[in-house]
């Protein structure tokens, strides 16, 4: 089995943080892989060591082969990274943009040309190429962003928050892309996120990282297994009285409990797909007329509560320079 | 190499997309040598004075009359006729004259009588400028009054001094042209170069160039390539019309070999500040931390160089910073060049130590910067 990336024991520390602790862990090649993570989790602390922009304190971590230390300029030149903010210069144009990208890279001129033509294409930009990146909406920049990741041909494509602050619709345009790239570049892609949706929608596999560990690792269906807390089924009916349903459900052995709550009852049971037809035709059995019904699947969310404790954590506060605000230096931070 | 000059190009697209760092960059030198070579001139005029005649006598007379003259003549002063003495020195200290010129009573009398009678001149010496203009100016006037009634001698031992000046005669406005082109190169090094890697690291655009193979040497020496091209085309660009503007021809005054030496010097210039700048600012992530600098650099750099006044007459310890700053080189070779037709061996010291400042700077500068977050 080759892997795409390899991580083993990995440590950051800045100071007293400690910002990675042993983290290890391994990514297949033509994977779709997804670090969840709080605010401050250690998630871009992870990607920036993968992608070279700074060192670990131990460990080893290997990409594409390459050891991301030791060989840090081979490393660039085979990955594509998309980083959390948005980088693209404002006074280039988006054809220029992908142009000097490609320069950087060392394409040459007829193939860079043939490769910004094709991307431009897929990420739908073809209309708006010769406009500053400084017109474009953050939907726009974002793909734009996404093509200048890709204009190298990379064999993995690393993503650090790359729907942070988009709207839904683009949030979603984005998720297309990267599927459609995945499946026509046969791309290993690592992203992190901590958005549940995304990871739930896109990713193979999914690390979940917390306080710089990783807490769990499964694909989706995995993780929600490990968790205890099951799918729930809220039933509204009439013609019946709710006690004589809550006694009858009760009975049923797939059912593991069963509660009125406000005028609903409320079903805990495994597989709540597979038993709502069984526990409607039963109450119409009994003479019951449901009203209404709603599924509350085990989402990644629950898995991740479970893990983390809590759905939202702020993030710790940055240092900022005592002298200049968020200038340097920094040694002198409050 | 063509990392390095996809770096040129994307920095030399990104200047031309703002045209108003342009025209600043143009502007502001080309400004300042109108306004300073108004505001210095060296001599001053309409210095009001108000003069208190006690004495009303001939002499006293002869005075008024030789300050008249001046008045109408150079018009270094304005004179002012005041009857009440309190009056005068009451407008001394609110600031409507700058001196006031006392004629006692008996001043007529003691010169008659062959004594040495004395004016009262009080000055605002809080101005020491026009303090000292206008006790010059004064007693200069005085002196003539006096020689009216001194037998004429001829004194035949005292030799005559006949001014041969060696060069065309310089402006005071054109001898600011040197320091008004180190200004515009200043300028520019400042807005180009370091400062764009300021900006990237501000706006978070240097990481998605750390993210590609583009080394230390490319990011840097692109950098300095595309700062160079600016600084040096605004900084000709600056010559020729300030030169315009305060009367020289270039194309009467320079040569071909001339002007080659000029960009030379400028080239070298840029050079040195574009590394100097790498080195002050290679670390700094906050365009504020820039401006301060800029203007704190500037007077530090620009005042010591001997483009306003002459490093001679600076103390030991700014003539010591004069001997290290890259501008007072960059002054005196320039100021050689358009103004006394220098060739190479005229300037060969100054080239020589702004091009060893340039690569030394352009090293640190590069082992400065740091490729990573």
């Amino acid at each position: 089995m080759s892997y795409a990336i390899e991580v083993c024991d990995l440590v950051k520390r800045y100071k007293t943080v400690t910002a990675l602790d042993r983290v290890s862990f391994t990514i297949e090649e033509g994977e779709f892989f997804g670090l969840l993570g709080p605010n401050g989790a250690g998630k871009t602390t992870l990607i920036r060591i993968l992608t070279t922009l700074i060192k670990p304190t131990s460990g080893r971590a290997v990409v594409m082969g390459l050891d991301v230390v030791k060989k840090r300029a081979e490393v660039r030149k085979v990955i594509g990274v998309l980083p959390q903010a948005m980088t693209s210069d404002l006074d280039l144009t988006g054809l220029e943009t992908l142009d000097i990208y490609g320069r950087f890279y060392g394409i040459p001129a007829m193939e860079r040309k043939k490769r910004i033509a094709q991307l431009l294409e897929l990420v739908g930009l073809k209309e708006r190429a010769r406009d500053l990146v400084a017109a474009y909406s953050g939907g726009m920049r974002r793909r734009l962003e996404i093509a200048r990741a890709l204009i190298h041909m990379p064999s993995l494509l690393i993503l650090d928050e790359p729907t942070l602050g988009l709207d839904p619709q683009s949030r979603h345009t984005v998720w297309e892309l990267l599927r459609r790239f995945q499946d026509s570049y046969n791309l290993t892609i690592l992203l992190t996120t901590h958005y549940m949706e995304e990871a739930e929608s896109l990713c193979g596999r999914v690390a979940i990282i917390d306080y710089g560990k990783i807490v769990a690792l499964d694909t989706v269906e995995g993780l929600k297994r490990m968790v205890p807390e099951k799918d729930t089924i809220e039933l509204s009916i009439t013609n019946i009285g709710l006690d004589r349903a809550e006694a009858w459900i009760k009975t049923l052995s797939y059912v593991h409990s069963c509660v009125i709550r406000d005028d609903t009852l409320m079903v805990s049971v495994d597989n709540g797909a597979r038993m709502v037809p069984v526990l409607v035709d039963g109450l119409r059995g009994l003479g019951a007329r449901v009203t209404r019904i709603i599924l509350k699947e085990k989402t990644l969310e629950d898995v991740f509560i479970h893990f983390t404790g809590r759905p939202i954590r702020e993030e710790e506060s940055r240092k900022v320079s005592f002298l200049i605000g968020a200038g340097v230096p920094l040694k002198w931070s409050r | 190499m063509i990392r390095f000059l996809a770096v040129v190009e994307r920095d030399l697209r990104k200047f031309l997309r703002n045209p108003l760092v342009i025209l600043v960059s143009i502007v502001m030198p080309v400004v300042y040598l109108v306004i300073l070579g108004n505001s210095l001139q060296g001599e001053l005029r309409n210095i009001t004075v108000a003069v208190v005649d006690m004495d009303r006598g001939p002499f006293a007379d002869r005075v008024i009359e030789r300050l008249y003259a001046l008045q109408a003549g150079p018009g270094t002063i304005m004179l002012v006729r005041v009857a009440d003495q309190g009056k005068a020195m009451e407008g001394l200290k609110s600031g409507r004259f700058k001196g006031v010129l006392i004629i006692p009573t008996d001043f007529s009398r003691d010169i008659m009588r062959g004594k040495n009678p004395e004016l009262g001149l009080f000055l605002d010496n809080a101005e020491t400028v026009s303090a000292d203009t206008l006790r010059m100016a004064i007693t200069g006037a005085i002196g003539e009054i006096e020689r009216d009634f001194l037998p004429v001698r001829t004194r035949t031992s005292i030799p005559s001094v006949r001014e041969v000046n060696l060069y065309k005669k310089v402006d005071y406005d054109q001898s600011l042209i040197p320091g008004v082109v180190i200004m515009a190169i200043f300028l520019g090094t400042m807005t180009t170069g370091a400062f764009n890697l300021v900006m990237d690291r501000f706006l978070g655009i240097e990481e998605s160039y750390f993210l590609t193979p583009l080394t230390r040497y490319d990011i840097v020496m692109g950098l300095m390539v595309s700062g160079l091209i600016v600084t040096t085309v605004l900084a000709l660009f600056v010559l020729f019309a300030s030169s315009l503007i305060s009367g020289i021809y270039l194309w009467k005054v320079l040569t071909l070999h001339g002007f080659v030496l000029l960009t030379v010097i400028i080239v070298l210039s840029t050079l040195g500040l574009l590394g100097l700048m790498f080195i002050i600012m290679g670390r700094i992530n906050h365009p504020r931390i820039v401006g301060v600098l800029g203007g704190f650099l500037n007077v530090i750099f620009f005042f010591p160089s001997g483009a306003i006044y002459p490093v001679e007459s600076f103390p030991w310890w700014l003539k010591g910073f004069a001997i290290v700053n890259p501008e007072t080189y960059s002054v005196h070779a320039l100021r050689a060049i358009l103004f006394k037709g220098a060739d190479i061996e005229a300037v060969k010291g100054d080239i020589l130590f702004l091009s060893v400042f340039a690569v030394v700077a352009l090293l640190i500068g590069i082992l400065v910067f740091k490729r990573g977050l």
